[in-house]
């Protein structure tokens, strides 16, 4: 048993026909209303079937020729990624390794020198010998006194005292 | 090719790996020295040679005499040993090795009496030069050297 909105649904598709129609119309409280309403129906049901239709392409072949370029272009590069991939690991030969050595150690070996260079003014007196401490006897000799002499064009340090105790030439024996 | 470049690299790291090896054995040359005018001068020892200009400007002598020596090999740069003349000692008491040099306490004996002491940084460039006594016309110095 049709509800009354199903046969409203179906009397504006023009989907009743025979008794059942005659029965529904007559029916209506209001057949004008209903017509108008039905016209109506029928053309807001023609504007959306003209409005919401899909739009016909009209350069479809423009894509579909866009289409299998860019699917040949991607095919094209998938080999060359393998194959730079290929040759990044064979970069790392036994060779090229020994290049990469020999080449590092020249660095290092520059940068060693040009360091060593530059230091070698401002530690120049790391390389004389220091006297860190000198004592005389002070009851042999109580007038003596001590200094410290660098003598830097033969790198010779001198520690010099004065006032020790002088000696007889016997002392000077072998 | 690759060869010859493996080969250059291994002398290459074995110069670098074996210097602090070679630097670790060094000898000290330690003399007692009469330094005097005469008429006619000796020859400079052979341990004197580098520092003979020095010497005979800085104490005004012609002529330098070695009346007491010792060579000592460091291994560890604790070692002590001793220089002596007829009347003179040299005690050197080696405490340990720098990147500079050695550290070296001199005691400087005339027979049991000591005279002096110092303690030195002894440069393995730089030789040491200490004036002793005055003996008779001349003077004592003592001289350290790395050789």
């Amino acid at each position: 048993m049709k509800t009354f909105e199903e046969k409203w649904t179906a009397w504006l598709d023009d989907q009743l026909s025979g008794h059942e129609l005659s029965e529904f119309e007559a029916s209506l409280p209001d057949k004008a209303a209903a017509e108008t309403e039905k016209a109506e129906a029928r053309k807001l049901r023609e504007l959306l079937k003209r409005e919401l239709s899909a739009q016909p392409l009209t350069n479809e072949e423009f894509f579909s020729h866009q289409l299998r370029e860019k699917i040949t272009q991607k095919s094209r590069e998938l080999p060359r990624a393998v194959a730079g991939q290929t040759a990044t690991s064979r970069w790392w030969t036994i060779p090229r390794l020994l290049w990469a050595g020999s080449a590092s150690l020249a660095v290092f070996l520059v940068f060693t020198v040009a360091v060593i260079h530059e230091k070698n003014p401002a530690e120049e007196s790391q390389y004389l010998t220091q006297i860190l401490n000198a004592r005389v006897d002070p009851i042999v000799s109580p007038n003596a006194t001590v200094a410290i002499f660098e003598v830097k064009q033969d790198r010779v340090t001198v520690l010099w005292t004065e006032g020790l105790q002088s000696l007889p030439a016997d002392y000077a024996a072998k | 090719m690759g060869r010859s470049l493996a080969f250059v690299i291994s002398i290459g790291a074995l110069m670098m790996s074996g210097a602090p090896a070679l630097q670790a054995a060094e000898t000290v040359w330690s003399g007692l020295v009469m330094a005097e005018n005469v008429a006619q001068p000796q020859s400079i020892p052979p341990e004197l040679t580098r520092i003979e200009g020095s010497l005979k400007r800085f104490f005004g002598y012609n002529q330098f005499q070695v009346i007491g020596q010792s060579e000592k090999v460091l291994k560890t740069g604790q070692e002590d040993w001793l220089a002596t003349s007829k009347f003179f000692g040299l005690h050197v008491d080696a405490r340990g090795e720098s990147p500079g040099g050695y550290v070296l306490n001199l005691k400087l004996y005339k027979e049991k009496e000591l005279l002096l002491e110092t303690e030195a940084k002894l440069s393995k460039r730089s030789p040491l030069v200490i004036k002793g006594p005055q003996v008779g016309g001349g003077q004592l110095l003592l001289v350290l050297v790395v050789q």
